[in-house]
């Protein structure tokens, strides 16, 4: 009978699935959720480090790209999976931020994981239109001050990169600008290349090869100390704008109960890979750099995010925009 | 001779031993795939995109090009033979490929995509090489003021999908820009339409409501009398087109060339107009409008040439600016970052052999396309024998595959079934599908935009008619206005009870 | 048949269509219509669903003193078991995993018609269950967990 081959076929397929134990840990496929759609920078930096991971745990890492609200959606996911190491999540900043832009969020951030490590921080850039009349940061920071109300500011969306900075910028100004959302930053770059919009604050990602194209006007970086790629650049904290020192940061998380050896393993093999020359390099081109290896570490990671939390929810609330 | 240097250059790089391996692997996979119910070019290469990243930049990104151009045909193939679009502008070429599919012209309706296709996508070819630049100045000017109004005027034009009642075709837009409301407003994240299922918080997804509207509905009519309904007739006469219909093309395929080639400059959206702009053009000035809808074949030629033209002219935004025309290039984005080559202005200078290269695999590939779909179309053909209860298990299986792996959203999944009640419902009371996909598609265009427009001239609405573009374009969307209503107008005049619903 | 002639088709569009308008316009009720300058999130879902009522309205009026069609058969076998088929896969997928709950999906759809014997349709899902668990989850190397949690013992 067809049936009963096939149900001991069933039978045969469970036994070789059954549940993994952290000693002989990884013994098959790992997963790695990304909480954003294939093809976007969240999605670029996991496969970059998912393949340089999996040759150092000897088992594939591969990407499932599970996107929506902001996130939440594959964030939740994993937060509901197994504790067994064989689903991962790498989510970036919005781990932190979605804690306060969602007030009915499915799972509770600070205690629904475990922790990886730290991937890379990305920093941002302030640019604008490539006609901005403003000659450097400090002449840029009188211009908006005294055009608040003319200027606009455009975003990638509620939750995202440029809209995070671009409530810093306007609080660390003390100037209210007109928003103006996009859907992604692909459309929000389009119109401030096409001089439609004024000014935008986003991650090198997406800003590097613009900046060096002449086609957008760089005034300054959000990083502690000026970047190796643009050394003219000043930061806003030198030029006294404390507040803005922002970096979109990307962690590796696993699900509440997954046993700390496998955490251990997992951070391993994430150092690993962020000390290879072909992931260093592939960032370096995106205008960022691997975490180093210290960081590279739960207790890094976990500090992190919760300093994160305490750090957005006042900027967030003071906003008064929220994601649902 | 710059152009030609530059040319002469890519074409070296393409037709490499390996490169031309690439594009044909990528040529017949996309085609595999894509040719699969339910699964379209952004299911395609999703799914195939891993594949590419143990490849050479050049190779990886000739080969995932040419799986999009295969992942598009395979889906034109499905809209053919089973009326199972994966993706927007093949639901215009199910309206009539699909019929002439049932009157035993499969063939015919296949030969014709391919030949179209790979017209416009030589003639894109050439205008993304000479035109690169200078297009993408162009399509900077296009504003929210001019993105909305190129909406207003795509809305207008999809009445002429229809073949039926005009004001049900109107009532399925709005039914359709209402539900692509659905999902979180970005202007204020409050969500919409969402029944507070946050799995909907980014919209209703498009594959879903195509699959459902088009195919599973198809698939329940057919079911509705299995003893005395045939689906499709057993006689397919030819599998080529004869000279006549090979002549008969000639003005569609060109039209359609044209259209697509402007629209998918736009990096906003344009490319999603082009077929259904083509399809309206096509019926406008056809001298036998009514067979369309029932099996016209400058209903294929036009939409289907329009679609790749644009397919290929969308990768000017792409490749000149860095900035993604739609969910496939944002793939292609994505698989460049990867390989290490930051998209972006530079591009050109900086890697002329990557971008001519290309630019020459893109007409490649187109070949290579035609090619192996020509031989095939008596195998496509011949699948249309399979008893259809055998093919509609199958279909289920696939498209349910197809949907999830978009984005492992179940939710998604309880849409098609959704979408394939309602679209079922909409057969039984004579409404067509395809208007109301084009609402659905431009819906959030449409808003957006608006919403933009207004915020950027600070609640100023005469900025519609002072920018000269979208004023332009408002002119001639009243223009396509007069067009579509004056002979409605006239028709109504003679016969006032009569007026022809079916 | 009434002495008037009507199509009944048509004042059923019209009615749905009147329904949908209603249903969509209060799901907007609880949103902000904002100004001109910022539109808020209700304003043009309130204009479409004034539009689509409108519309329909259009299709009940004009539905009468004109001849009706023919309806035709309704696939009653085919919407119960074809509909159901993505569903039950979608709350399948991730308990069972991919090759479970297709080829239980795929039995399911099989059974929409008549013609097609249940040892039939039994042999069909076994056959596109193997293929696509061989293209999909072998040969693309999509990340489906091939059987899930709830097999597990």
């Amino acid at each position: 009978m067809a049936f009963k081959k096939l149900l001991g076929a069933l039978v045969a397929a469970t036994m070789l699935t059954a549940p993994a134990f952290a000693a002989g840990y990884p013994e098959r496929q790992i997963t790695m959720v990304v909480p954003f759609s294939a093809g976007g920078p969240t999605d670029t930096v996991a496969r970059l480090v998912a393949e340089k991971m999996s040759s150092d745990l000897g088992q594939q890492i591969v990407v499932e790209n599970v996107g929506g609200a902001g996130g939440t959606l594959g964030a939740g996911q994993v937060a509901k999976a197994e504790a067994d190491g064989y689903t991962v999540l790498l989510h970036h900043i919005g781990m932190a931020t979605s804690a306060t832009l969602y007030r009915n969020l499915a799972y509770d951030t600070l205690n629904a994981f475990e922790y990886v490590g730290l991937v890379t921080e990305v920093p941002m850039v302030v640019v604008a239109r490539k006609d901005f009349e403003p000659a450097d940061f400090n002449a840029f920071k009188d211009y908006v001050k005294a055009n608040g109300d003319k200027l606009t500011l455009a975003n990638a969306g509620i939750g995202a990169a440029s809209h995070l900075c671009g409530m810093l910028l306007m609080q660390a100004l003390e100037t209210p600008l007109v928003t103006v959302p996009y859907k992604g930053t692909g459309p929000a770059m389009t119109d401030l290349l096409g001089g439609q919009t004024d000014i935008m604050c986003d991650q090198t990602t997406n800003t590097t090869q613009q900046i060096q194209g002449g086609t957008i006007k760089a005034y300054a970086v959000t990083t502690p100390e000026r970047l190796p790629l643009f050394p003219d650049l000043p930061t806003a904290k030198e030029s006294g704008l404390d507040s803005l020192e922002f970096a979109i940061w990307h962690g590796i998380y696993t699900p509440k109960g997954t046993p700390a050896e496998v955490n251990e393993r997992l951070s391993k093999a994430l150092q690993a890979a962020l000390a290879d020359g072909g992931v260093i390099k592939a960032m370096a081109d995106l205008g960022t750099a691997p975490s180093p290896a210290e960081d590279a570490t739960p207790a890094a990671l976990k500090a992190k995010l919760e300093a994160e939390i305490t750090r957005w929810k006042p900027v967030i609330d003071a906003a008064g925009t929220y994601a649902d | 001779m710059d152009l030609l240097n530059n040319l002469a250059l890519g074409f070296s790089v393409a037709s490499s031993l390996a490169n031309m391996a690439f594009c044909l692997i990528g040529v017949i996979l996309g085609t595999l795939i894509g040719v699969l119910p339910g699964i379209g070019a952004t299911a395609t290469i999703a799914m195939l995109l891993p594949i590419t990243f143990q490849l050479e930049p050049v190779s990886s990104l000739i080969m995932l090009a040419g799986i999009y151009y295969g992942a598009q045909y395979g889906g034109s193939t499905t809209a053919i033979l089973i009326n199972m679009p994966g993706e927007s502008s093949s639901a215009v070429t199910a309206i009539d490929g699909y019929q002439m599919a049932r009157k035993g012209r499969a063939g015919t309706a296949l030969a014709t995509a391919a030949i179209g296709s790979f017209f416009a996508g030589t003639v894109a070819t050439f205008l993304v090489a000479i035109f690169a630049p200078p297009l993408t100045t162009i399509a900077l000017k296009f504003g929210a003021a001019e993105y909305f109004s190129l909406m207003v005027m795509g809305l207008v034009m999809s009445v002429a999908l229809a073949h039926g009642s005009v004001l049900k075709a109107l009532a399925m837009v709005v039914l359709g820009l209402l539900l692509g409301l659905v999902g979180t407003d970005i202007y204020t994240g409050a969500p919409r339409f969402t029944l507070g299922i946050t799995q909907y918080a980014d919209g209703l997804n498009f594959v879903a409501l195509a699959v459902g509207v088009f195919g599973i509905a198809e698939i329940l009519r057919n079911l509705e009398d299995e003893h005395d309904r045939e689906v499709m007739t057993k006689n397919i006469n030819r599998l080529f087109p004869t000279r006549e219909e090979l002549r008969q093309m000639v003005g569609p395929v060109l039209r359609g060339t044209a259209v697509g080639s402007v629209l998918g400059i736009l990096p906003g959206g344009g490319a999603i107009l082009a077929s259904f702009a083509s399809y309206t053009v096509e019926k406008k000035i056809s001298k036998h409008p009514e067979e369309f809808g029932k099996g016209a074949l400058a209903g294929v030629a036009g939409p289907e040439s329009a679609n790749n033209a644009g397919a290929q002219t969308s990768f000017i935004p792409l490749l000149t600016l860095g900035i993604p025309a739609n969910p496939v290039m944002a793939l292609m984005i994505g698989a460049m970052i990867i390989q290490g080559i930051v998209p972006g202005p530079n591009v050109v200078t900086e890697q002329p052999a990557l971008f001519w290269g290309i630019i020459a695999s893109m007409w490649i590939g187109n070949l290579m396309l035609v090619v192996l779909n020509l031989p095939l179309i008596g195998l496509w053909v011949k699948l249309l024998t399979v008893p259809y209860y055998i093919l509609f298990p199958i279909i289920m299986a696939m498209c349910s595959i197809g949907v999830y792996s978009v984005a492992s959203n179940t939710f998604d999944l309880y849409a098609v079934a959704f979408f394939g009640l309602l679209g079922y419902l909409m057969s039984k009371l004579r409404c067509e599908p395809a208007p109301l996909l084009l609402g659905f598609v431009l819906g959030p265009l449409l808003e957006e935009n608006l919403r933009r427009a207004m915020i950027l001239s600070r609640g100023d609405p005469t900025t519609f008619i002072t920018r000269p573009i979208s004023a332009t374009l408002l002119l001639l969307t009243a223009a396509v206005l007069v067009l579509v209503f004056l002979p409605q107008i006239r028709k109504r005049r003679d016969e006032v009870f009569t007026e022809s619903d079916a | 048949m009434s002495a008037k002639p009507k199509d009944r088709t048509d004042i059923a569009t019209g009615l749905l269509l009147m329904a949908a308008a209603v249903f969509f316009g209060w799901q907007t009720m609880g949103l902000e219509i904002g100004t001109s300058l910022r539109m808020g999130p209700g304003y043009f879902p309130m204009v479409l669903s004034g539009l689509l009522f409108l519309l329909g309205l259009l299709v009940f009026l004009k539905a009468f003193g004109r001849e009706d069609e023919p309806f035709g058969k309704v696939a009653w076998r085919g919407m119960a078991f074809i509909l159901p088929a993505p569903v039950f896969f979608g709350l399948t997928v991730r308990g069972l995993g991919f090759v479970p709950a297709l080829f239980l999906a795929a039995l399911i759809a099989a059974q929409a018609s008549t013609r097609l014997k249940p040892l039939h349709g039994l042999v069909l899902a076994v056959i596109v269950t193997i293929a696509s668990t061989l293209i999909f989850s072998y040969g693309l190397g999509l990340p489906f967990r091939r059987f899930g949690p709830w097999l597990q013992f």
